[in-house]
């Protein structure tokens, strides 16, 4: 049904006037969806807060006193976003191609055996050696990554069920590699942990196990923003994302920006492996993090698949799982209701037609958000 | 053979255990994707039922009030990305995934406020296994498939029943033509929107069969993220048997197969992550178009909106 898709640049309100009031009518319009889902969610937590038999402005005073009431608690906010940054990456950069990419989980996973595999075997290589192993995962994600992208292109299988199918792959494959080859006595099974001259350090100021991993993800986030929107190729993956027929007939070749965008989505999740391993947790155990990958896509939502709002939304995400750590301590709320709140985020931020009921039809047009993507061909 | 994977008797009846609620849960695919809205809301279908189940069968003592329970809880999270999906238009994958977290973050939560811990649940009355009289005597296969628990003997009707249902009656050919052509079914005066609510109803309803089984066939009592991405290999089971029923069917069992002799085969023959990941792989073959393509149906993934 494209024919009746909204178009992209509708409203007067938002083309009108001078730059820097186009800009805010923008980017306020771009807010509209994630700020309503993050109301509406937080209302429906309130109201299970209160089922519980608990005080939901206590409950909530304590989540943003965990999130935000110490530099410790930025600290473990700081930690939680910064995988999500990477993961977001991935989802919003496939997405900008016009691809969903469902595949963070997997991606993530062969990132962290790269790094972990790299780091126990290789030893210290000079100053650089943290660059090098998360090279290395660039390009094992990068690999990885092109894999749907390769079979979208080359024999229209989906790339929702194949990233999906992959997580799974990627994620047993890292599993076996953790438990067979690289299997060291230990309590926790997994790998040998890795020196530490190749680790990610701590941040420091006060900020708790927060570490440089953060700053190596905002680097992420402004090399996916210039690569989209500062380069050639960018800007041939989000025109074969924005208008798949106009692209082709201009010769950009739909199949090579296809694997591209999700072979570059891929390298940025994988990353992200590798970071919590060289940053957080110094060896690959099993069971490994889970529901990075899932996250993602929530984070590249509520962030419009925009790097910035990536950053927002990871920030929005890390914050909540660290404030619900104080919430389940100074109140009686378990911490699981911080998963609670984000499915629901998740659950609204794309429903086009709850908004404009609530909101009338203007704020939908401003938003300009139709997420409408059929899974035949 | 018999020396490596135990008895074939014993291999057979545990592919069953393993398939059931793989084939239950791909039925209930079925329905929803055959109606035009995507599933991948499976695997939270799954759960939130085999917790809701043990939750029925604790307050009660009873399995089948635990299974009353498991299907309320099915059909309430299905008709949640039915509204989602077909009324307010929001995307069906992006719905679905929510559904996954949902139940995960859900269940997590309520296991701590009703049964005031975390990880497992305490022990309930489960669907113990009930073997047929005479039918269970034959040899071999006689205690493999007929001693086992009622919900399996559930699934063994349930499959020919949703062929019936799909491709013998009025409401089957409404419902994939609903996910095939929407505008004709609009057109011939039935209501889209109706449709695929069945849909997504009857995907809730299967769905939390499968679940309840986990919890309460296979196991009595309920673990966190006990399905631990079941739901997606029903997912691929139905893709692999091509949204048909009995390919369906046929294709759980082959994973269902897979997992049993994950487990019973001993560890150094074949690494089991590599049996784990077969579905998966399997299933990317047949959708890169090795063996036949499988084609979802046209209108899968959009929602219908009346001009």
């Amino acid at each position: 049904m494209s024919e009746d898709r909204t178009p992209q640049v509708p409203d007067e309100e938002a083309t009108r006037g001078s730059t820097l009031r186009r800009v805010l009518v923008n980017a306020g319009g771009a807010l509209v969806f994630p700020l309503f889902a993050i109301l509406i969610s937080f209302l429906i937590g309130a109201v299970i807060v209160l089922a519980t038999g608990n005080n939901p402005l206590a409950a909530y005073a304590a989540l943003l006193q965990g999130a935000v009431g110490s530099p410790t608690a930025i600290g473990t906010m700081l930690l939680g976003a910064t995988p999500l940054i990477f993961t977001g990456l991935a989802v919003a950069v496939a997405f900008r191609a016009g691809l969903f990419n469902i595949g963070g989980e997997g991606q993530l996973y062969i990132g962290a055996i790269t790094a972990a595999w790299l780091g126990v075997s290789l030893g210290f290589l000079g100053p650089f050696s943290v660059v090098l192993v998360l090279l290395a995962c660039v390009l094992t994600g990068f690999l990885w990554g092109a894999i749907p992208g390769f079979l979208k292109a080359r024999f229209g299988a989906h790339e929702v069920i194949t990233t999906i199918m992959l997580n799974y792959i990627g994620i047993y494959l890292a599993t076996y590699i953790a438990l067979k080859p690289l299997r060291t006595e230990g309590l926790v099974p997994g790998t040998d942990t890795i020196d530490i001259a190749i680790r990610i350090p701590f941040i420091g100021l006060g900020l708790g196990r927060a570490n440089y991993g953060f700053f190596i993800a905002l680097l992420a986030a402004v090399v996916a923003y210039l690569l989209l929107w500062r380069t050639r190729r960018g800007f041939q993956i989000r025109a074969v994302g924005l208008s798949p027929g106009a692209a082709n007939y201009a010769g950009m070749g739909i199949g090579v920006n296809t694997v591209l965008a999700l072979a570059i989505g891929g390298a940025f999740a994988a990353v992200g492996g590798g970071v919590e391993v060289l940053g957080v947790y110094g060896k690959m155990t099993v069971p490994f993090v889970t529901n990075l990958g899932f996250n993602g896509i929530g984070v590249a939502l509520l962030g419009r698949n925009h790097p910035a709002g990536v950053v927002l939304g990871a920030l929005l995400f890390g914050g909540l799982y660290s404030g619900a750590q104080e919430m389940q301590f100074a109140t009686d709320v378990p911490l699981q209701l911080a998963n609670v709140l984000l499915a629901v985020i998740l659950l609204l931020v794309t429903a086009t037609k709850l908004v404009e009921l609530v909101l009338g039809k203007r704020a939908r047009a401003l938003a300009g958000a139709r997420l409408e993507k059929g899974l035949g061909q | 053979m018999g020396e490596i994977f135990g008895a074939p008797g014993e291999l057979l009846a545990s592919t069953i255990r393993f398939a059931t609620p793989l084939v239950l849960a791909a039925l209930g695919g079925m329905f929803s994707e055959r109606s035009g809205v995507v599933n991948i809301g499976l695997e939270g279908l799954m759960l939130i039922s085999a917790f809701a189940g043990v939750v029925g069968a604790s307050l009660s003592g009873n399995a089948f009030v635990g299974l009353g329970f498991a299907l309320a809880a099915g059909l309430g999270f299905a008709l949640i990305h039915a509204l989602m999906c077909v009324t307010f238009e929001a995307d069906q994958i992006i719905s679905g995934t929510a559904i996954n977290l949902l139940a995960l973050g859900g269940t997590g939560f309520l296991l701590v406020v009703i049964f005031g811990a975390g990880g497992t649940s305490p022990r309930v009355e489960g669907f113990e296994e009930l073997p047929i009289p005479l039918l269970s005597d034959i040899p071999v296969v006689g205690p493999a498939l007929f001693a086992q628990s009622l919900l399996v003997y559930l699934m063994y009707l349930l499959v020919p029943v949703t062929f019936f249902v799909l491709f013998r009656t009025p409401f089957g050919l409404r419902l994939r033509a609903t996910g095939e052509v929407p505008e004709a079914v609009d057109t011939a005066g039935v209501s889209v929107t109706r449709m695929r609510y069945y849909g997504v109803a009857l995907s809730g309803l299967l769905a939390s069969l499968g679940g309840v089984y986990l919890s309460m066939g296979l196991l009595s009592a309920f673990t966190e993220n006990m399905t631990n991405g079941r739901g997606f290999i029903a997912l691929a089971a139905l893709i692999f048997g091509r949204w048909n029923p009995i390919g369906a069917a046929g294709a759980a069992l082959l994973f269902g197969f897979a997992q049993a002799v994950t487990i019973q085969a001993p560890q150094d023959l074949i690494p089991q992550e590599f049996l784990q990941m077969l579905p998966y792989v399997l299933t990317i073959i047949v959708l890169a178009g090795f063996g036949g393509r499988a084609i979802a149906p046209a209108a899968i993934g959009k929602p219908y909106r009346k001009e």
